[in-house]
């Protein structure tokens, strides 16, 4: 919807251009013919049509505008770019004055010779301020596709917040770890006692880091460290960690519980899937402004539920896009029996 | 005496149900099952009158271990997840029980197993087991004939056969026997990926190297492996839909 309606204000806006341009030359250049003498109705009738060729191509100076924008150009290659095409274009205009005049009148023709130096600066004027308009425009432009793509992440981290909340935590994790607690009342009741308090502190974490905007990597990995623990409790000897958080890495900042849900699908998708269970690697590194993190476990190639992954997997790429405004990137990869996240952040 | 098998693959969870069954003094465990292969194993060794089933397992779930039973005790699925309960009555277990347990609710449960456990036939619930799983199927169970279970996604699976009281199920060069009507399996694939080429074959289409003319109005498809099963003449108009 948008875009269409930016379309048809820049169509009407190139019709604009060539018009005012037109105008402008055939304004002045008539207006010099008449200053030398020239009935005014013959000096319009022979600015006109060179008039008219100029509108267009100053109309597509604007190609080159956009090939060469302001910031990204040296100054340099601008400068060289646009004398040369409006030479080239002035040039063109002086030609059509050329071949145009003498057909419509002889006299004027003979006349003139000695000013098509003067035509052609005049020319080279109109067609600068041409490319400066052109500029203005494009730079009009990107601003406002800036403020439309600030606008688009703002909605998308809008959007991954909900979701997030949503789909915090499984709750049949609550439900199987609430199973545990019960079974350890009869016989090992501190245990159970020490189980109920890290579930009801896992669960006040969540709440209190999930209201943040950003917190450190540090403070996300003590949350996910609280989740293994409670799962350790239920999945036994079947499942391990490993955790190599380097120092720069802890201190970044990071969206709350974006690896949370990710660890949960390690849990629940991979190391619930294997026999035998495995280890989870979760590796974080800063290096050259780069936050680089890992997470690795195996899974079960042939198991029944691959489905439930995609939703999380899609969630953490949202908010990531969403909070590093396209800058992070999200890859998840499966051989060998092992399923591998990455995510890279700039800092 | 109710005699018992546990299938959980979380520890605390079969202590839950020890804990509660240590009460019960017309109860015994016969055997604990941290997965579905060990529980398959058990129900054939002890003949139980009970299996106290988790769903959510890894490798073969509880539905799947269902599938593998020659006689199939009395069932009762104990799990988290209450989504799977309408199949659970289904494939005809007697209760659902879901965590965190409630002893009342054990106990009742109890009570209606021991009523049932006298008149109880022991009969297979494969094909039921299979007629409700989840479609498209993603793998198929089956047992070798050394008692062994395979598991086979259905990505592996190149073409299934009708037998005398059964089908084979063949996978890399392997044929593996099982119990079910061919329809029922045919049913149970995705219709994309798997056709029924001929009334005893059910082809996955990817393993299809070509379709040549074999006599008149019948045609044989060819594998990758070289493999040829004849198409009749309806089979061949599927897979031409399909392709």
């Amino acid at each position: 919807m948008a875009t269409t309606r930016k379309a048809l204000s820049r169509g009407a806006l190139a019709l604009y251009a060539v018009a005012a341009v037109t105008a402008a030359a055939t304004a002045s250049s008539a207006f010099f013919l008449w200053a030398r003498g020239n009935p005014a109705g013959l000096a319009v009738a022979a600015a006109l049509p060179p008039s008219l060729l100029l509108g267009f191509i100053a109309l597509a100076s604007r190609f080159l505008c956009s090939a060469l924008p302001l910031r990204s150009t040296s100054r340099m290659s601008i400068a060289i770019a646009h004398a040369g095409s409006a030479a080239a274009a002035s040039g063109l205009w002086v030609l059509t004055w050329q071949s145009w005049v003498p057909a419509l009148n002889r006299q004027l023709a003979a006349k003139l010779t000695p000013d098509y130096s003067i035509l052609f600066g005049l020319a080279v004027l109109i067609y600068l301020a041409a490319v400066a308009v052109h500029y203005l425009f494009l730079e009009i432009d990107a601003v406002r596709d800036a403020e439309d793509e600030v606008l688009h992440y703002r909605v998308l981290a809008r959007e991954a917040e909900l979701r997030a909340f949503k789909a915090q935590v499984d709750p049949h994790f609550l439900f199987n770890s609430l199973n545990a607690v019960a079974s350890m009342c009869g016989s090992r009741p501190l245990e159970a006692r020490e189980m109920a308090q890290r579930l009801a502190d896992f669960f006040r974490l969540i709440l209190r880091l999930g209201a943040l905007e950003r917190i450190t990597l540090a403070e996300e990995i003590d949350l996910v460290q609280r989740y293994l623990a409670i799962e350790k409790v239920r999945f036994g000897e079947r499942l391990t960690t490993h955790i190599d958080v380097d120092e720069g890495a802890s201190q970044c900042m990071v969206p709350p519980l974006l690896l949370q849900p990710l660890v949960e699908n390690a849990v629940r998708h991979g190391l619930a899937s294997m026999l035998e269970g495995g280890t989870i690697n979760i590796v974080a590194t800063l290096e050259d402004h780069m936050l680089r993190i890992l997470i690795d476990n195996p899974a079960d190639p042939d198991r029944a539920d691959a489905r439930g992954e995609g939703v999380g997997l899609e969630n953490a790429r949202g908010r990531l896009s969403a909070v590093s405004e396209g800058q992070a990137v999200l890859q998840a990869r499966e051989a060998e029996g092992q399923f591998r996240v990455v995510i890279e952040l700039p800092r | 005496m109710i005699r018992i098998v546990i299938v959980d693959d979380e520890l605390p969870a079969r202590e839950l149900l020890r804990e509660f069954l240590s009460a019960d003094e017309d109860c015994e465990i016969v055997a604990e099952c941290a997965n579905g292969f060990e529980a398959v194993k058990a129900v054939a060794q002890h003949d139980p009158d009970l299996l106290l089933l988790d769903i959510q397992m890894p490798k073969l779930d509880g539905f799947e271990v269902l599938e593998l039973l020659d006689r199939s005790p009395i069932v009762v699925f104990v799990t988290a997840h209450d989504e799977h309960a309408l199949r659970a009555f289904e494939v005809h277990a007697l209760d659902y029980l879901l965590k965190p347990l409630s002893e009342e609710r054990f106990r009742q449960v109890m009570e209606r197993v021991k009523r049932a456990a006298g008149h109880h036939d022991r009969q297979p619930v494969a094909s039921l087991a299979t007629s409700l799983r989840a479609r498209p199927l993603q793998r198929v169970v089956v047992r070798g004939e050394d008692g062994a279970i395979q598991v086979v996604p259905v990505s592996r699976l190149d073409y299934v056969e009708a037998a005398d009281d059964g089908i084979f199920i063949a996978t890399g060069g392997v044929k593996h026997r099982k119990q079910q009507p061919i329809g029922e399996l045919a049913q149970q694939l995705d219709p994309a990926r798997f056709v029924r080429i001929h009334r005893a074959y059910v082809v996955n289409i990817e393993r299809i190297e070509k379709i040549e003319l074999y006599a008149k109005d019948s045609r044989v498809a060819i594998l990758r492996d070289g493999t040829r099963l004849p198409a009749s003449r309806s089979g061949y108009q599927r897979l031409r839909e399909l392709l």
